[in-house]
């Protein structure tokens, strides 16, 4: 194993129930992040909607993301927070290499979706995906739904 | 004299060896990295890579009327399928290839396996998928497609998608069957323990697959260290002999024989379960359902032949011994099979196509081979999409599934590592039971008639 095949799986182990690790796509090879969801400003220690959803400003950490340009007429890198039938897409805010904290979003199940996008402002997502990843909650699942219990796949 | 007795017997048995290459008794393995081409009575007429990367293709599907030389590729990991037109089989023509929406969000093994079938005149196609729960279509298990305008990629049209939310994760194996009471049934396994069967002119028309779905068969050998399971591929033929359409799983803990002929009461007959049974994968029976060839997912485990009789007729509830087995190669591992008795054409991971004969099934004999894979042994699928499915110690590569064309022998199989491929074999001209003292009952359906019915049913005055 490589060593930087080593430190993903070490990134991957260290992945806390808050994390979200970013998969990039074939247009962005080399993109690479995460993301800790925190919770949102609040005068109490847990910060929820009125209808009882977790409220998060997500912290994203996030390198190798070429210029939006490259990609085509894009000129911004634009995180959403997306349902898991991919039927709500809400704009968290921009994104660059590096750290930044955009938000809110308040979803029990979502995805965090990374996309390249014609202009920082955008409200409605278009531009190709660079980056995503799925919410912690997310990974709860039945037992018998592992693929290691599953008459071994493929 | 008696030298040349000797020359003339090495040179025969040195002839023997270079045309059976399999793992019969007595002839030895072959170099992993000798494993290229094929042998005498295996033709390669076409070759297509299909995909750019790593992992090429799951299961392969052929049409079987005579007007429709078409065949459909599982993209496995692309998400997707294509049809390919093969009028010209050692050029196939890519026709039509469908992805899901957004594949850059979905995560999981996709595009697995695909059943065509036919109702009221139309020909559809069924496309199994199997995407990570917390991705979007975790609950997605089929979707289907009009094909009847083929070959006008344009008249390709998506007419349903099945999904099952109550068990996250999608269709693995499917088995599109005509039921001797005129239905066009789909069975599917899920990540529960039992299969489901859904009505499929329900489907097409457009009805809420919950009210589809027209039964559920259990499965009854539940792997008792993890205290469940469920079916992993499945099988089902009419049998003329009990005038029942009987289904043949296999699921964790075992295989499994049910009377189907009320689909929405299955009736358990009997089961195979031994050690060595856990991961129960394939199960095929002959066409009398006298015989059955079955796999095992896992490392160094052979095809094991077994006779079913005293299952079938009631004398036990469980068989146990098989009578025989076959393997390419002892080191690896043979996937999925299509029984054109006495033939079996097996798909066989790392060693790409292989052929062998039941003839006499306490012997089975290889007929032929084609490697496929060119592939490094035990760097099959594994892992997950982090690292690209690569194990360094897995078998799980190469020749994944295989399809033959009743009318003419046309064989096709699709590989994980090298696409979609098509062949013939010396001999092999096409395929009717009855040319072989057998009932013509295959996995190929008779869409218009139904089942072949050996014993026509009498009705009393």
């Amino acid at each position: 194993m490589s060593l930087s095949k080593a430190l993903a799986v070490i990134a991957v182990v260290v992945l806390g129930p808050y994390d979200i690790q970013l998969h990039n796509t074939p247009r962005t090879p080399n993109a690479h992040g995460a993301a800790r969801l925190v919770f949102a400003e609040s005068p109490f220690g847990v910060a929820v909607t009125a209808d009882g959803h977790a409220s998060y400003d997500v912290q994203l950490t996030v390198s190798g993301l070429p210029e939006p340009a490259t990609l085509g007429a894009y000129k911004a890198y634009v995180a959403w927070g997306v349902t898991t039938d991919l039927k709500q897409w809400r704009r968290l805010g921009t994104v660059a290499n590096g750290s930044s904290t955009v938000g809110r979003v308040e979803y029990n199940k979502f995805m965090l979706v990374i996309a390249a996008e014609s202009d920082s402002a955008v409200v409605k997502h278009a531009g190709p995906v660079v980056l995503s990843g799925t919410s912690p909650s997310s990974f709860l699942q039945m037992f018998l739904a592992h693929p290691m219990f599953r008459g071994v796949a493929p | 004299m008696r030298r040349q007795l000797v020359i003339a017997t090495l040179t025969a048995l040195a002839a023997f060896a270079a045309s059976v290459r399999a793992q019969d008794p007595g002839v030895s393995v072959v170099d992993f990295d000798k494993k290229k081409g094929g042998s005498q009575k295996i033709h390669e007429l076409g070759h297509v890579v299909a995909h750019d990367g790593a992992w090429k293709a799951a299961d392969v599907e052929l049409e079987q009327d005579r007007n429709r030389p078409y065949a459909y590729l599982c993209g496995f990991v692309n998400f997707d399928f294509t049809i390919y037109d093969l009028s010209n089989p050692s050029a196939p023509k890519q026709l039509f290839r469908w992805q899901i929406d957004n594949p850059e969000l979905h995560r999981g093994i996709g595009a697995m396996d695909g059943k065509y079938f036919k109702i009221n005149g139309r020909y559809y196609y069924a496309q199994s998928l199997q995407f990570m729960q917390g991705t979007p279509d975790a609950d997605l298990g089929a979707v289907i497609f009009d094909v009847t305008g083929l070959p006008d990629p344009s008249k390709v049209k998506e007419v349903a998608r099945i999904r099952y939310p109550q068990s996250p994760g999608g269709f693995h194996n499917t088995f599109a069957y005509k039921h001797s009471d005129g239905r066009a049934l789909y069975f599917a396994t899920i990540n529960q323990s039992k299969a489901l069967v859904y009505d499929l002119e329900k489907i097409v028309k457009g009805a809420d697959p919950a009210t589809a779905l027209v039964g559920e068969v259990p499965n009854p050998t539940p792997f008792r260290q993890i205290g469940g399971g469920g079916y992993h591929d499945f099988y089902v033929g009419y049998d003329p002999a009990t005038g029942q359409d009987k289904f043949y799983g296999a699921g964790l803990g075992g295989y499994s024989v049910w009377d189907v002929t009320k689909p929405e009461t299955p009736k358990q007959l009997f089961t195979i379960t031994s050690l060595g049974m856990d991961v129960a994968h394939t199960f095929t029976p002959s066409p009398d359902g006298r015989y059955a060839v079955t796999e095992t997912e896992y490392q160094y485990t052979p095809l094991r032949i077994w006779d079913l009789e005293a299952g079938q007729s009631g004398k036990t509830q469980n068989v146990d011994i098989p009578i025989s087995a076959w393997t390419a190669d002892w080191r690896d591992l043979s996937h999925n099979h299509e029984v054109r008795w006495p033939y079996v054409f097996v798909s066989a991971y790392e060693d790409g196509l292989q052929v062998f004969n039941l003839k006499d099934p306490k012997h089975p004999v290889t007929e032929g081979h084609f490697y496929t894979c060119g592939c490094e042994h035990e760097h099959g699928f594994g892992g997950n999409p982090d690292n690209g499915w690569q194990s360094t110690t897995s078998v799980e590569q190469g020749a994944f599934g295989v399809d033959v064309r009743n009318y003419d022998g046309l064989v096709v199989l699709s590989d994980m590592r090298s696409g979609f491929w098509v062949f013939k074999m010396d001999g092999f001209t096409g395929w009717n039971g009855h040319d072989y003292n057998m009932p013509n009952i295959s996995s190929v359906q008779d869409w218009d008639h139904g089942p072949e019915k050996a014993k026509p049913k009498v009705t009393s005055e």
